[in-house]
């Protein structure tokens, strides 16, 4: 080897040169489909235009004022809001308590078999769920308004009225996905060192001051972490919407992903959409950034 | 146990809590029940009250009436294609990614591991329209690419299996080099076999996320020939008047049971790998 | 069978120099045993050798061929690590094999080699098991396995023993020293442990800050030691070094040489206090209080509370005040025997 070429070619460069080549074509992909669509969101946000034409004006803030001008919005907004934080509040405390309630160790079979039921709606396609609970919770022959009628209830109107459609939504996700977050705790749960707990028996604890004095602080970290996850991933909720009640009725079940797919591909209207994606991705990015600055802080201290 | 167990306070309590958790199992497992069942029902008695739960006749109505409505078969095939399509190529991207994040000293890792925590993070509802018009510009939405292109550098998948690469001792690595193993080797026969358990997990989310997927080719696709599965049997639910429930569920059978079966077989793996992707 | 040549090796990590200047020549054939504490530089450059780490500055010759900038692949050696360092995922045949592969030894060559091989170090048994099903000993059989079969001119070992418990470490003591009178390769060995270095070596190069403090056979390094640093490290427990004794000069002497029965030939008598006393098998170990400090003896005697140590002079060390090895003059000896022998009673 000659020498220039040696020294252009040294030990570290060689490593740095077979770093880039490897992480090159993620990094590639990655900015493709996640960086880039991000500038161009912020870009078409600032810009008027439809879907389908090139012709592209600068109109400044005009689209967020267009939208946060707009009842239908405010209402959209409302709707995603009222169902993530009713969904991961209900998720939350049902599944810590479903977790704990499996965590023993009696009836470990029963045990394993029900965390086994319960988290297998997670892995089966909205589409199958969708499509189950429009007939579960048909007003006329479903089966919860039969089990109502049964026991002598007046029957549910579920998606059928404008006050009940949302909440029967976030009613179905809690079935579709309790196993999930109960997995997700369950793990956090068995992750605390036994000995406090002997500990707390040998003292002779009450259960429910056990519960709230040691188990609950020991996997606070974990429930904060999974309430972010999962206030994210409600926020994006569409298929159940677009499958069973496409915004209604009145606009009761419209949320913000729903808005911006009608938007774009049904009204064309490329700038509010836009707008309405920037929106979405400071929700979004607020969460990350508590995530991020929570584990930051957790890594620290342990 | 046995002394708890005596006690009749303790006793009543552990058989409430057992009967619970089997009315628990039967909520959860009843839709399921109740869509096979439906599944072979003529359609008088889908919309019978009160309800039947085991068919009084049974029939393959609904099946071949689903098969007639759409092209099951070609939905099937398109969501294999694009569900091992993915599940294949993203290997070829996150592996080197992953080794290189996690072995390689090179300048500018940390931004470029914040791109890949940016993937992580953001959703593709937010980013979908402006990639839809990227396909669109390219000319590529009628075909397979737009399903499969954004999935193959799963971000997720790069940060596990990192976590795991960065988990594998340096002296195994100076061993293999020592033994005059050359990197691609090193990678091929020491990283990935101790990486195994990552590359399981990855490759069944991905999967079952592909297999699953409604809202993306919904967004990508404008035609039968490359639409998925989950789309077909949406399709049905569409038709004009009343719904064929015992059609519709027949569909659903199609989507249900590629997944059901290989949960009954691999559930404790299942969950594992879904207890891992919990560190998002 | 090869000597290797450290010629004037720096190795520095960010600010830390870890060796500032080393040049060491290791015979052929030889089992040289790199000693020291952590951080001495041992490791380093046992790993340098190997070329896991390159030096700052210097060359490493193996054979009289500089291979600073060879891969450590093809540099002709073998090591093993202290955590074995075994493939997990590989039965104990496909780990021995692997570095045959690699060198794209002949299917038939291979199968020999490794019947060979196993045969010497036990493993014919356990070769289509995963180190995980194996014991600790075993892994490091498999481990000196991997090593052996490549059949290389230097063998390098990093504290291998230092993850086995006491029995076991023992008798691997013993196997390696036959393993390398049998083999006849030049061995290279690590460790803290001057008890395993003083028993397994032929040569000893003990370390401190990144320099050789001494570098000799293990008999001349507990008889002769070159500085106090050295005649501190090995022994156990470590020489007896007084300070405070004589000005301009360090008296030292080793505990297990101290009689406590009178001895007319004694050229230093130290009167002291016993605080401590441990039963060690035959002997007992003795903490004693003096005018110069605190003592420890090493004998089969029994002592009185109040008693008198006595060292004969072939047994008396004399360092300068920075640590290097003096001569025992006469003048010396004389302001030793003027020394108090009684307790200054208060």
């Amino acid at each position: 080897m000659s020498a220039p070429k040696k020294r252009l070619l040294t030990a570290g460069r060689k490593e740095s040169l077979k770093g880039y080549l490897l992480i090159a074509p993620a990094i590639l992909l990655l900015s493709v489909f996640t960086i880039y669509p991000i500038f161009y969101l912020l870009h078409s946000s600032l810009h008027d235009g439809s879907l389908l034409s090139k012709k592209r004006n600068f109109v400044g803030l005009d689209n967020f004022a267009t939208l946060f001008g707009s009842v239908d919005f405010h209402t959209t907004l409302r709707n995603t809001i009222i169902y993530s934080v009713g969904l991961v509040a209900v998720l939350m405390v049902l599944a810590t308590l479903f977790a704990v309630w499996v965590n023993g160790e009696a009836q470990k079979r029963l045990n394993s078999v029900t965390l086994a039921a319960v988290f297998t709606p997670h892995i089966i396609s909205l589409v199958s769920v969708s499509t189950v609970f429009l007939w579960i919770m048909d007003p006329q022959i479903g089966a919860i308004n039969f089990l109502l009628r049964a026991v002598g209830l007046s029957p549910f109107p579920f998606l059928a009225s404008s006050r009940t459609a949302l909440a029967s939504l976030v009613g179905m996700m809690v079935w579709k996905s309790l196993g999930y977050y109960s997995l997700l705790i369950l793990a956090a749960l068995q992750g605390v060192p036994k000995d406090i707990y002997e500990a707390a028996s040998i003292d002779d604890t009450p259960r429910v001051k056990v519960f709230f004095q040691i188990t609950l602080p020991m996997i606070s970290p974990t429930l904060f972490f999974t309430t972010i996850v999962a206030t994210i991933s409600s926020f994006q909720v569409f298929e159940t919407v677009n499958l069973m009640t496409q915004g209604g009725p009145v606009n009761s079940t419209n949320t913000l992903v729903y808005q911006i797919y009608s938007d774009a591909f049904k009204y064309l209207k490329l700038g509010i959409a836009s707008a309405e994606g920037v929106v979405l991705l400071a929700f979004v990015g607020i969460l990350t950034i508590l995530y991020f600055a929570f584990l930051g802080k957790k890594v620290h201290y342990q | 146990m046995e002394s708890r167990l005596n006690h009749p306070g303790r006793l009543a309590a552990a058989v409430i809590s057992a009967l619970c958790k089997v009315l628990v199992i039967c909520i959860i497992a009843y839709p399921f029940i109740w869509m096979v069942f439906t599944s072979f029902k003529p359609y008088a008695e889908t919309t019978v009250y009160p309800p039947t739960l085991l068919p009084r006749q049974w029939t393959t109505e609904g099946y071949a009436k689903a098969l007639e409505m759409v092209d099951v078969w070609g939905f099937l095939k398109n969501s294999l294609v694009v569900s091992l399509s993915v599940l294949a190529l993203q290997y070829l991207i996150i592996i080197p990614a992953a080794y290189a994040f996690a072995r390689c000293k090179f300048r500018g890792k940390g931004f470029f591991f914040g791109i890949v925590l940016m993937g992580f993070m953001i959703p593709q509802q937010v980013t979908f329209v402006p990639v839809y018009l990227m396909f669109s510009k390219a000319g590529i939405l009628q075909s397979f690419w737009p399903q499969i292109l954004p999935f193959i550098a799963n971000a997720f998948g790069i940060f596990l299996l990192r976590q795991y690469f960065m988990q594998i001792p340096e002296e195994i690595i100076e061993a293999a080099r020592l033994d005059d193993a050359s990197e691609p080797m090193i990678i091929l026969k020491i990283m990935i076999p101790m990486a195994r358990t990552a590359i399981f997990t990855i490759g069944l989310l991905s999967f079952i996320s592909s297999w699953n997927s409604y809202f993306w080719p919904l967004i990508m696709t404008t035609k039968d020939t490359f639409r998925t599965l989950p789309i077909g049997v949406a399709m049905l639910n569409s038709q004009e008047g009343g719904r064929l429930w015992h059609v519709l569920m027949a569909g659903n059978m199609f989507l249900v049971v590629p997944i059901l079966a290989v949960y009954l077989i691999a559930n404790k793996q299942i969950r594992k790998a879904f207890a891992y992707s919990g560190i998002k | 069978m090869s000597s290797i040549t450290l010629r004037g090796i720096r190795k520095v990590y960010g600010k830390d120099v870890i060796i500032p200047d080393l040049n060491l020549v290791i015979e052929d054939g030889s089992f040289t045993v790199l000693v020291g504490p952590s951080g001495c530089g041992k490791s380093t450059t046992l790993r340098m050798i190997a070329g896991l780490e390159k030096p700052t500055a210097g060359e490493i010759l193996i054979d009289d061929e500089n291979v600073v900038d060879t891969d450590p692949g093809k540099r002709g050696i073998a090591m093993v690590f202290q955590n074995y360092a075994l493939y997990p995922t590989m039965t104990v045949r496909d780990n021995i094999e692997f570095g045959l592969k690699n060198k794209r030894v002949p299917k038939a060559e291979r199968d020999r080699l490794i019947a060979e091989v196993c045969e010497i170090v036990g493993l014919t048994p356990y070769l289509s098991r995963k180190p995980s099903a194996l014991s600790g000993g075993q892994r490091q059989r498999v481990a000196l396995a991997r090593a052996m079969v490549k059949n290389p001119k230097v063998f390098l070992m990093d504290e291998p023993l230092s993850n086995l418990d006491a029995k076991l470490r023992a008798q691997m003591r013993v196997e390696l020293i036959e393993l390398h009178k049998r083999l006849g390769t030049t061995f290279i060995y690590v460790t803290h442990d001057q008890v395993e270095a003083m028993s397994m070596g032929d040569n000893i190069v003990l370390m401190d800050k990144g320099v050789i403090m001494q570098r000799s056979s293990p008999k001349e390094m507990y008889h002769d030691p070159q500085n106090a640093y050295t005649a501190q490290f090995i022994g156990t427990p470590p020489m007896n070094i007084l300070t405070q004794m004589v000005p301009g000069a360090w008296v030292g002497f080793r505990p297990e040489k101290v009689t406590l029965a009178p001895a007319e030939d004694a050229a230093l008598t130290i009167p002291g206090r016993v605080i401590t006393r441990e039963q060690l098998g035959a002997e007992y170990q003795y903490s004693v209080d003096t005018a110069y400090g605190k003592l420890m003896v090493k004998t089969e005697e029994e002592a009185q509370e109040r008693c008198l140590l006595r060292v004969r002079r072939r047994h008396l060390y004399v360092f300068d005040t920075d640590g290097s090895r003096a001569p025992l003059t006469p003048e010396l000896l004389d302001r030793l025997a003027a020394l108090p022998r009684e307790e200054v009673q208060p």
